[in-house]
């Protein structure tokens, strides 16, 4: 029994000593769930003093999600240092940012440095259930969890998923031939599909099916497939309703649910990263979104204009309207812009606000320069667009928080011999001043408009005519053009699908497409299959893992170094005479970010500097012993004063605190002589 | 350290009994069947009430705990099924709850007076025992436990403590809840606190002392309002500006949904209230519900949906039910108006019957009990000389007429009880001043003697929609032998009430499977089968793949008829689901 405690001791004091990560774990093959959550545990179980883990629940297919816990109050209730959270493979589908949010705990553990003052919450997987379909076969890919859910609306549940008719282990695709087939081989590349073009006298052969049968008999193949709701767009912020696989409200799900949950009740949390398939450190959230509302611009209601005294047809500030509800409301009720928005219904911020844009965008140009470092600025497939529901959003948008996002790879673009790199680009148009741009001539303005994909309506002529009467700016149009669909290959064919065939060829010794294959399927008679393998397209080779985690992941050290930092900076005491007192003190954010984020000031989340003097015999005589600072840019100092009154020599304790942004406090002596 | 123990354990056990004393108050009003709505029912007698509900009716009654509040409160379900006609679930469903904001405390009494009067009324009236027998009713009588708990147990204005027991910062100062209201007077009502001040904008209105009115340009004032009775208990120069929550338990349901900075009172995040999500994942599993109404008060509305214009209007064929109910309701309880939450009253987001309407494919109505003009002091002249309509909507509009009336009212009609005159009192902060007002259960509850009159109409106005939950019945019109080894089978399905089997907005957006109707046989095969669209054209859409299982739905107040071709022969048996209108079967033998 003794020598059992003595080794136990002795193991203890091991562990003290050293952050141990666990050996056998390699960065060279892809995670189940379950070896994800184990390997958390042995994490924490080896670490007990600087991690813990928090379950948060258990998904519809039995599953516990975690979180893993680094950092220096691990299992306080009260803190003092902000948090990072990670939160990888919402989607379930991105196999790459499991391991990418493992690679990343491990540094953690591993660097004392960047966890000495700050908190670290890693969630590996946000959707376990569609994580293990990677690992179940036949192979398939879909982001649902294990909820049931009736697809079709007929009278039974999942009953017609697909099937792996020709044993491959491998879901494709089936081509029928059929006169109302829309879809033909593309001539020189008879592996890929594309649709008809009538415009170019084509005519369609193949209907296109996934692979399967139809198990119900109802016509349709593979309408009903198990699964339920896809967990990375369950989230409240532009949360869609009476979709297929969203869920049937925003946290509808036990996953989301709680992660929400644990979120709003770590209010330490101040900068989120989402590892999947969005890239906000490389593209900066995307605006553009109708549905805004200015609030400097606002129209009140006929039905409300009478009894508010307001002429429907003017336009006013929301304080305006605010100073026009004031003399109606009963005595006591507080008027502010929330309960007005609400009133008017106003509805929600919709497109990143212009001032966070500044720091995505100056931080983009900061990663490719990283990127170049690390020789990973290869040209590759742009990362996917934020859904509607997502978890990056919701960050940004309810959280208020600077809201990142990564993704680790996408199929390199295919290098079009002819193609030159063009002269003018989104980036580079956003930059330039509407002259500028005018200055390159109808012709080049043209050209790029073709390149971008614009359609044949937009001509170069009206849009120099926009941007010289102010109706257009380059900021606006880079921001089009962006949002304009990618132009497609000279063959019509899908450039995504192009550049997996060219990487399946290149990389994979051909294994990322199927080649059509003859079969005599039960109704649809004689077909093929073939196609891209599932997967094959957003999963890079398990050799390519480590190197890619290498060159990208500590990059999250970068942008988190960047967080707002407040201190008090310096603190300084007048004598006027009599015990009065005048005193100063400035507040600075020596952080990189703003305090709070534009969106964080404006969805009211995030509580101001709060600053409080303390200490004993002492009245305040101008000023509040409890009072705030709203925000703090970053880099920026702000000053308060006070006057006090203190008849004999007193400290004076000033505090300026944060949840988000540390807190400081310092002492100043009152009525000491010189 | 003996002794600290000791006292810590007096400390201790004075809780206990402290919070036992909610109930051990309640006994002293002795609870039992039938029900009395003379009076207010506290927390603790809600729930006597409820239980002695169910001991009196064990076989028509379940009584479940449905989940808890922030501060641990019981919440209840009552359940009328009888069983002996069928399980809750193959019933069609009304579903009924109030006191959802805390301070709406009659809508507790109008749930358990329906309770009480159905289940009184069994076997005894015809109309109730009918309507028993058919349908199933699910009751939560107060949704904000912890609301009503605290409405009635500390001083209160009549429209303070409606939100949920969620602390939240209010002033933004970093300290939760800090600075509520305060009962100066220990009469257990917040009522307003003036001050004499010759530069006030108010004096006396000549008509009435009590009451104030505004200064004319060049008038010399009288008086100014300093607000709700209180003090400023955190110091930082404002006064109330802190109290509970405020997180409202009905923008924190998960349709819909905004956050705090769109609509004041959303909570962090959807069903963030613990409460609210057992509620709401209770509702869920009942998937019988057709009907939803959501009590609260006041101004006397019985509301539909959108809540939000942006959603869009409803499917016109919804409309039409909605309208059917509604103006039946306006009929039945006087001075109320059925109208438009959007539209006719303010937006919201996150709403409890928006999430029942769209969720669960119900038709919802809210009612906002009790209208000003139930306590108007009129003769019949003043009365057809006033202007009908929507005069009473805005609270905040309420002009000095209004309350000249009711407060004569108050003076001849309980004698003074709603409004405490004002009265000197000394303030720490603004020293002498006058505390009066109107007391907390005032202006948006019935004085009691008016309560069974409320609960009646307004329980009469639900039951009346109970009976248009859909009635679907099947018959077989038609079996006929057409050919050799083929029979023609014709079905009509007829609904005889005013809901539909399933709610179009709920097709509309696949919220679930239609009904069902299949058609099987051993030895007998469905060689077509599908909608006849034309009796007398023999006009049928027969379905492609599967003609033995058809979806369909049946209109409120209409029939739906099928065609199949069956071959073979021997028994024959038809079926048809509705998750809202139950099974029924049908056997045929073929000939």
């Amino acid at each position: 029994m003794r020598k059992k405690t003595g080794i136990l001791f002795c193991v203890l004091i091991f562990v003290m000593a050293t952050a141990a990560v666990s050996a056998e774990w390699t960065f060279d093959k892809y995670h189940k769930p379950k070896e994800l959550n184990t390997e958390l545990q042995t994490l924490a179980r080896q670490n007990p003093k600087i991690a813990i883990i928090h379950t948060l629940g258990k998904s519809y297919g039995g599953r516990a999600v975690m979180v893993l816990e680094i950092g220096p109050e691990v299992g306080k209730k009260e803190r003092i240092f902000p948090a990072v959270f990670v939160a990888a493979n919402m989607e379930g589908t991105v196999l790459i940012s499991s391991e990418a949010a493992m690679y990343l705990a491990e540094e953690i553990i591993k660097k004392p440095g960047v966890r000495k003052d700050k908190t670290w919450y890693v969630l590996p997987c946000g959707n376990p259930d569609a994580a293990a379909g990677y690992f179940a076969r036949p192979l398939k890919r879909d982001s649902r969890n294990a909820r049931p859910h009736n697809d079709d609306m007929d009278d039974r549940t999942d009953e017609d998923g697909v099937n792996d008719l020709d044993g491959n282990g491998i879901i494709t695709k089936m081509r029928v031939k059929d006169p109302q087939g829309q879809w033909i081989s593309i001539p020189g590349e008879p592996r890929l599909m594309k649709k008809a073009d009538r415009t170019k006298g084509e005519k369609g052969v193949y209907k296109l099916y996934t692979e399967g049968i139809d198990n119900d008999g109802d016509g349709l193949y593979n309408e009903d497939g198990p699964g339920g709701v896809n967990i990375g767009i369950n989230f409240p912020h532009l949360f869609k309703f009476f979709t297929k696989n969203g869920g049937s409200w925003a946290g509808s799900e036990t996953e989301s649910f709680f992660l929400i949950k644990f979120i709003m009740e770590h209010r330490e949390i101040g900068m989120t990263f989402t590892m999947g398939a969005t890239n906000f450190c490389l593209v900066p959230p995307k605006g553009g979104r109708k549905g805004a509302v200015d609030l400097t611009k606002l129209k009140i209601p006929k039905r409300f204009a009478g009894f508010l005294n307001a002429d429907p047809e003017k336009t006013y500030t929301i304080k305006e309207v605010i100073e026009l509800v004031k003399p109606l409301a009963p005595q006591g009720m507080e008027i502010n812009e929330s309960l007005v928005a609400g009133f008017l219904g106003l509805g929600a911020v919709v497109n990143p606000l212009p001032e966070d844009l500044k720091f995505y965008k100056d931080l983009s140009d900061k990663y490719k320069e990283f990127l170049k470092k690390a020789k990973l600025d290869g040209k590759r497939l742009d990362p996917a667009a934020a859904k509607d529901g997502s978890f990056e959003l919701w960050s940004y948008y309810h959280l208020g928080l600077p809201s990142f996002s990564m993704d680790f790879w996408t199929l390199p673009e295919v290098k079009d011999e002819e193609k030159k790199e063009p002269e003018i680009t989104p980036e580079k148009l956003e930059k330039m001043t509407s002259d500028e741009f005018i200055a390159l001539g109808e012709e080049k303005i043209q050209k790029f408009l073709k390149d971008s994909g614009a359609p044949d309506q937009f001509k170069a002529s009206q849009i120099i005519s926009a941007l010289k009467g102010g109706m257009m700016t380059t900021m606006k149009m880079a921001e089009m053009i962006r949002q304009m669909p990618k132009p497609k290959g000279k063959e019509g064919e899908d450039p995504k699908e192009k550049a997996l065939l060219a990487f399946s060829d290149k990389q994979m010794e051909g294994k990322g497409f199927v080649a059509w294959k003859a079969f005599k399927h039960p109704t649809l008679g004689n077909m093929e299959i073939g196609g891209s393998i599932p997967f094959a397209d957003n999963t890079p080779p398990e050799a390519m893992i480590h190197d890619l985690l290498k060159g990208q992941v500590p990059w999250v050290f970068e942008v988190a170094s960047k967080m707002a930092r407040i201190k008090i900076n310096k603190t300084e005491a007048n004598a006027l005479g009599a015990g009065v007192y005048r005193i100063k003190v400035w507040i600075e954010n020596t952080g990189y970010l703003p305090y709070p984020t534009a969106m964080g000031k404006r969805n009211n989340r995030i509580l101001p500097v709060l600053l409080s003097l303390e200490g004993k015999g002492f009245s305040v005589i101008e000023g509040k012993k409890r009072s705030s600072i709203k925000s703090i840019d970053g880099y920026q100092t702000q000053a308060a004063e006070w006057i006090v009154r203190a008849d004999k020599p007193i400290q004076l304790l000033i505090k300026a605190k944060t949840s988000i942004a540390w807190c400081d406090q310092k002492q100043i002596k009152l009525g000491e002589t010189k | 350290m003996k002794n600290n123990r000791i006292i810590l354990l007096i400390v201790v056990l004075a809780v206990v009994i402290f919070s036992a004393g909610e109930t051990s108050k309640a006994a002293k009003k002795e609870i039992r069947v039938p029900l009395r709505f003379d009076d207010y029912y506290t927390y603790g007698e809600v729930v006597e009430a409820m239980q002695a509900l169910h001991n009196a009716y064990p076989q028509l009654t379940k009584l479940e705990i449905v989940g808890k509040s922030e501060e641990a409160r019981v919440i209840y379900a009552m359940t009328i099924n009888n069983p002996k006609t069928g399980k809750e679930l193959g019933k069609p469903a009304i579903y009924v709850d109030g006191n959802i904001h805390g301070n709406e405390i009659q809508a507790t009494e109008v749930c358990l007076y329906m309770l009480d009067y159905l289940l009184g009324n069994y076997g005894k009236n015809q109309e109730v025992t009918k309507l028993v027998d058919r349908v199933c009713f699910y009751v939560i009588p107060t949704v904000n436990v912890d609301g009503r708990y605290h409405f009635m147990t500390d001083a209160n204005t009549s429209s303070s403590n409606r939100g949920l027991r969620i602390p939240k910062d209010d002033d933004r100062d970093g300290l939760k809840d800090e600075d509520f209201p305060d009962d100066l007077d220990g009469d257990g009502n917040i009522c307003m606190m003036r001050k004499k001040d010759p530069f006030g904008r108010l004096k006396t209105d000549p008509e009435d002392d009590r009451l104030m009115i505004a200064v004319k340009p060049g008038e010399k004032g009288e008086w100014t309002i300093l607000g709700q009775e209180g003090i400023d208990n955190d110091g930082d120069g404002r006064v109330n500006e802190d109290s509970e929550g405020y997180v409202d338990p009905n923008r924190n349901w998960g349709f819909d949904w905004a956050p705090e900075y769109v609509q004041m009172g959303a909570g962090d995040y959807p069903f963030s209230g613990v409460g609210l999500k057992s509620i709401s994942e209770w509702i869920y599993k009942r998937t019988n519900i057709c009907l939803a109404y959501s009590l609260h008060n006041a101004a006397g509305m019985y509301l539909r949906g959108p809540s939000r214009k942006a959603l869009g209007e409803y499917s016109s064929r919804d409309v039409e039910v909605y309208d059917y109910i509604g103006k039946h309701s306006e009929r039945m309880v006087p001075y109320y108006h059925y109208l438009i939450c959007w539209k006719d009253l303010y937006t919201t987001y996150g709403d409890s019957v928006e999430w029942i309407t769209q969720m669960m494919g119900a038709y919802g109505y809210v009612i906002e009990l009790f209208a000003s003009d139930e306590e108007s002091y009129k003769t019949r002249d003043d009365e057809s000389k006033s202007k009908p309509g929507q005069k009473d909507l805005m609270p905040l509009m309420e002009g000095n007429e209004q309350i000249r009336e009711r407060l004569k009212f108050s003076d001849n009609l309980v004698q003074g009880e709603l409004y405490k005159p004002w009265k000197p009192y000394k303030h720490p902060t603004y020293g002498d001043i006058e505390i009066g007002g109107w007391v907390k259960l005032s202006s948006r509850l019935p004085a009691p003697f008016m309560l069974k009159n409320m609960v009646h109409r307004n329980a009469s106005a639900m039951i009346f929609a109970a009976k248009h939950l859909p009635e679907v019945k099947l018959d077989v019109f038609d079996v006929s032998k057409i050919g050799k080894n083929l029979y023609r089978i014709r079905t009509r399905l007829v609904n005889s009430r005013a809901i539909p089997s399933m709610n179009y907005d709920a097709q509309k957006n696949k919220l679930y499977p239609q009904d069902i109707l299949t058609i099987s046989g051993k030895k007998a095969k469905v060689v077509a089968g599908g909608k006849l669209n034309n009796i007398y054209t023999d006009h049928v859409t027969y379905k492609k793949h599967k003609p033995e299982v058809q979806s369909l739905f049946v209109p409120g107040f209409g029939k739906v008829e099928h065609q199949f071709l069956v071959s073979g022969k021997g028994e024959i048996e038809i079926i048809y689901r509705s998750r809202h209108a139950g099974t029924i079967t049908k056997t045929l033998k073929l000939k």
